[in-house]
């Protein structure tokens, strides 16, 4: 099993120094990608990377360092490193490292069918892939691409309270990037899938699905500027999830950059609005049964028919708030300090087929992707202003389709105003959590175009 | 870094298959983030990252292969790994390399990790303390210091082995202005390709109330109406207009594969007449520059645009092959984990020659963007984002109020044509752009100009 002995002399290390507890957090990854494009396999990566972060209490204080070199001198200067910060910080708040030894609920492990797939079927998986874009439609430009890959990755956690903790998680991911070109216009869609097993990608289907969507967009318009029913596809509406979804951390309530500080046990939303974070294996391949300080996961309900249930806490954060730790203690990497992340985080799917929302909406639009919101939503304050395409929704049917306009409202607000959920829901690309929503119904919200 | 030597063993089995080209980059990086909230010393980070990245070409097929084992087996392995994409194994040729000496012009005078932790933690607080004593509603304070010191070796097949140090040191402070409903936030990030030097030379306690005083400000604004006017954008951060609206379609990555609106328009009118326009990675010390890019090649000044017409595109070594075009020093990574791609450096609408006062006091109705956000761009069909961080409206050429909540969209190939005044007072700004080769720092920048129409996203209909 895991190579716990190679780590152990860190911790000693550590104590010697004077740390009264330290953590060690070991990361390695390993990825392969193949980009396919006029029909050539043109940008394959290798990757493999590992590192080791070193956490401990000094004086209270919890001091971090990480490093990617190896052996007794780059570990006695992790030590040194984590030792100097620890010396610098001035927190009030109380540190923890995990002293648990709870069975975990599952236990991890990447499939072994994804290990032995060969670089030549995912370099052919590609390839494929971006030949039947190019047969599904002869307007396919020669900016398409096609993207296979796969990663896997594993985590060791052990700490000077007994903890020794092992996580391994891999998948297979396959990218078709549509360019459709007609008259003097360009068209990208973007179509994807994403498995823990290689022989579940069907390049026809992700092919397909890009190629149709870039068509629809053909003779995109803007449209006069107002206020009106909008429907988020779940694409759309898991770009405003992601993007907000750190005000539902204790952390940033309790740094005073979210809104719904004190908000537990109070209506957030509508009623029909219910998200969960689940951190079990499958679903949206975020799930961990263990979250970055070793404490065990569990599924709960975030909102439950609009009340806000809970924030996701780690043991900082819970303890500054006298609750448990919720098990949503982050870690992305060796390079990264603790903070709080959700795991498998979803709306969840009401009972509407999207026709439904479209019939509800009567007069207004669909918006099928948003862009920029790293820097048009403001999660500090809810407001989000993007850039957004979708369709005109016209007497409860879809219609034209519609560029260059952008859409503008509040995110606490928008809970609010969520009038009917799809059924369809959908995860995005996994990463260190992975979001989920179905189709959104909301009431109202400002678009802004071009006026005629 | 490494032996000359094991770099050439590692190139040697990158050609084992068929490759026409390999180059390897190595990296050693220690890099600290210190930070202050709640006016405490709340955060404190250093981590040492080093890795090796080798990528083989044949024509314009590449793999890239990277790795943290930097032993001359480890680096070998990647070398393999990375030519395996091409073929099956043949004869390794011998490889040469001749060490070369990098020109430096960004003299790093005060290495950041020579610079104890307490000194970054006194000019965090002496931000803190100007932003909060500026109004009672500043009723938190993010500050913190970032530092990097990098150094490179780049190697390649055609010979070339050099060696060069990078440091960047920058300072954010973000102030957040609260009533009993809202938040609003100023922020100040100023950045330099230079060491403990460059903070040591800023005002913070300045930095400090300019942030407090823009959340201050967007805290008492009303929402932005919406629809398409003219707007005036001030200089500095507000040249990311121009670095999402034209910077990004410029680039090899997009022009190379016949994906940008730019594609062939070399010598055509692309822009106004009052437009100029440059990637400068030369700027001595500036947080966009370099010596040599990491593909080895020295950085430039690339003329892009003059009086309206497109002179340049940014063309790294892959750009160079598909587009039959000379490198431009642009090519730029994130980290060994990413293979180079073009990129900007510090990219800016030069100076012009028209008032300040003028191009506002004849715009009629419409914005003015004191302050530009982020934004982003899809190279393909042109359309860019961004928000305002700080806007204003302006009546019958006036300024009259605060207004929060705008973005502005368009398409980069129409707005350039409608920027109908270009004014005098150049300034650049830092930001981190992200793109496929990763974030890289770079310097935006313009005078104030001003845009005939533009499709201005708010809150409320105007």
């Amino acid at each position: 099993m895991a190579d716990y002995a190679k780590y152990e002399p860190i911790l000693e290390m550590a104590k010697a120094a004077g740390f009264s507890r330290a953590e060690v957090f070991v990361c390695t990854s390993e990825a392969f990608s193949v980009s396919a494009h006029k029909g050539k396999a043109e940008d394959l990566r290798v990757e493999r990377r590992s590192g080791v972060a070193l956490r401990g209490l000094l004086g209270g204080q919890m001091g971090y360092a990480a490093t990617e070199a190896e052996g007794e001198a780059a570990y006695a200067e992790l030590v040194r490193a984590a030792a100097e910060n620890a010396a610098l910080l001035e927190s009030q708040d109380e540190q923890f490292l995990y002293d648990g030894d709870e069975k975990l609920a599952w236990v991890s492990a990447v499939d072994g069918s994804l290990l032995a797939v060969s670089p030549e079927r995912k370099i052919a998986l590609a390839l494929e892939m971006e030949r039947l874009c190019k047969a599904e439609d002869p307007r396919i430009a020669s900016g398409t691409t096609c993207e296979v890959g796969t990663t896997t990755s594993a985590c060791l956690l052990l700490n000077t309270e007994g903890l020794r903790r092992e996580f391994a998680r891999g998948a297979a991911y396959a990218v078709a990037d549509a360019v459709l070109a007609d008259g003097d216009r360009q068209y990208e869609e973007v179509a994807y899938r994403f498995s823990r097993k290689f022989e579940d990608l069907d390049p026809a289907v992700i092919a397909r699905e890009a190629v149709q969507m870039a068509a629809a967009d053909v003779g995109s318009a803007s449209m006069p500027s107002g206020a009106m029913p909008v429907v988020f596809s779940p694409e759309a509406a898991r770009t405003l999830l992601s993007t907000f979804a750190e005000v539902f951390s204790a952390e940033e309530c309790q740094r005073g950059f979210s809104l719904l500080a004190g908000k537990e046990g109070e209506k957030i939303a509508a009623p029909c609005v219910t998200i969960w974070d689940d951190p079990s294996d499958g679903l949206g391949l975020a799930g961990r049964p263990f979250d970055g300080e070793g404490v065990p996961t569990q599924k709960k309900a975030v909102i439950q028919d609009g009340v806000l249930t809970t924030l996701l806490y780690n043991l900082k954060t819970a303890h500054k708030a006298g609750k448990t730790s919720t098990g949503n203690a982050s870690r992305p990497s060796h390079l990264s300090t603790v903070g709080t992340a959700p795991t498998n985080f979803y709306i969840a799917p009401g009972g509407f087929a999207p026709e439904e929302l479209y019939a509800k909406a009567g007069d207004g639009v669909r918006i099928d992707e948003l862009q920029g919101a790293h820097a048009g939503a403001n999660p500090i304050s809810g407001d989000f202003s993007l850039s957004a395409k979708g369709v005109r929704i016209r007497g409860g049917k879809l219609a034209e389709p519609v560029t260059q306009i952008t859409v503008s409202g509040n995110f606490y607000r928008m809970l609010e105003s969520v009038q009917a959920v799809g059924k369809d829901l959908k995860f995005g690309v996994p990463g260190a959590s992975a979001f989920g929503t179905p189709s959104l119904l909301v009431e109202r919200l400002d678009i802004a175009g071009k006026d005629e | 870094m490494i032996a000359k030597h094991d770099a050439e063993f590692a190139l040697s089995r990158a050609m084992r298959t068929g490759a026409d080209f390999a180059e390897l980059f190595v990296e050693d990086v220690e890099s600290g983030t210190i930070k202050l909230l709640d006016s405490r010393i709340e955060g404190a980070n250093r981590a040492r990252t080093r890795g090796a990245g080798i990528r083989v070409f044949r024509g314009v097929e590449t793999a890239y292969a990277y790795t943290n084992d930097l032993t001359a087996k480890g680096l070998a392995a990647a070398a393999e790994a990375a030519a395996a994409a091409l073929g099956t194994a043949g004869e390794a040729p011998r490889i040469s390399l001749v060490r070369g000496v990098a020109p430096n012009r960004h003299p790093i005078l005060r290495l950041p990790a020579d610079v104890p932790g307490k000194r970054r933690a006194e000019l965090l607080r002496s931000a803190d303390a100007a932003a909060r004593a500026l109004s009672p509603e500043i009723r938190q304070v993010s500050a913190g210091i970032t530092d990097e010191y990098q150094r490179v070796l780049i190697a390649n097949t055609e010979g070339l082995l050099v060696q060069d140090e990078r440091a960047h040191t920058r300072l954010v402070c973000t102030a957040v202005a609260s009533s009993e409903t809202e938040n609003q936030y100023g922020t100040e990030s100023p950045g330099a390709q230079a060491g403990f030097e460059f903070l040591e030379g800023l005002d913070v306690a300045y930095l400090g109330r300019k942030a407090a005083k823009s959340a201050l400000t967007m805290l008492h604004a009303r929402p932005c109406p919406a629809g398409a006017m003219p707007v005036v954008i001030e200089n500095g951060f507000g040249g990311v207009i121009f670095h999402e609206a034209c910077g990004h379609s410029l680039e090899a990555t997009s022009v190379g594969l016949d994906s940008s609106v730019f594609c062939g328009k070399l010598g055509q009118k692309i822009a106004a007449d009052c437009v100029n326009a440059v990637d400068d990675g030369t700027i001595p010390n500036a947080w966009g520059s370099l010596n040599l890019d990491d593909e080895g090649t020295p950085a430039q000044r690339n003329v892009l645009i003059e009086n309206g017409v497109l002179k340049g595109y940014l063309v790294d070594r892959l750009g160079s092959r598909r587009m039959g075009m000379a490198r431009t020093g642009s090519a730029r990574r994130q980290d060994y984990t990413f293979a180079p791609t073009s990129r900007m450096t510090n990219t800016f609408i030069c100076a012009g020659e028209d008032d300040g006062d003028e191009m506002i006091a004849t715009m009629g109705d419409g914005l003015y963007a004191a302050k530009m956000g982020g934004g982003s761009v899809n190279p393909v069909t042109g359309e860019f984002n961004f928000t305002v961080a700080e806007g204003y409206l302006v009546r019958d050429g006036k300024i009259v109020e605060p207004v929060r909540g705008a973005s502005l969209i368009g398409k980069g190939s129409e707005i350039l044509f409608h920027i109908d005044r270009v004014g005098k007072n150049l300034a650049r700004a830092q930001g981190v752009c992200g793109s496929l080769s990763g974030g890289v720092p770079v310097d935006v920048g313009q005078p104030r100009i001003r845009v005939s129409s533009i499709t201005v996203g708010g809150r409320e209909r105007g």
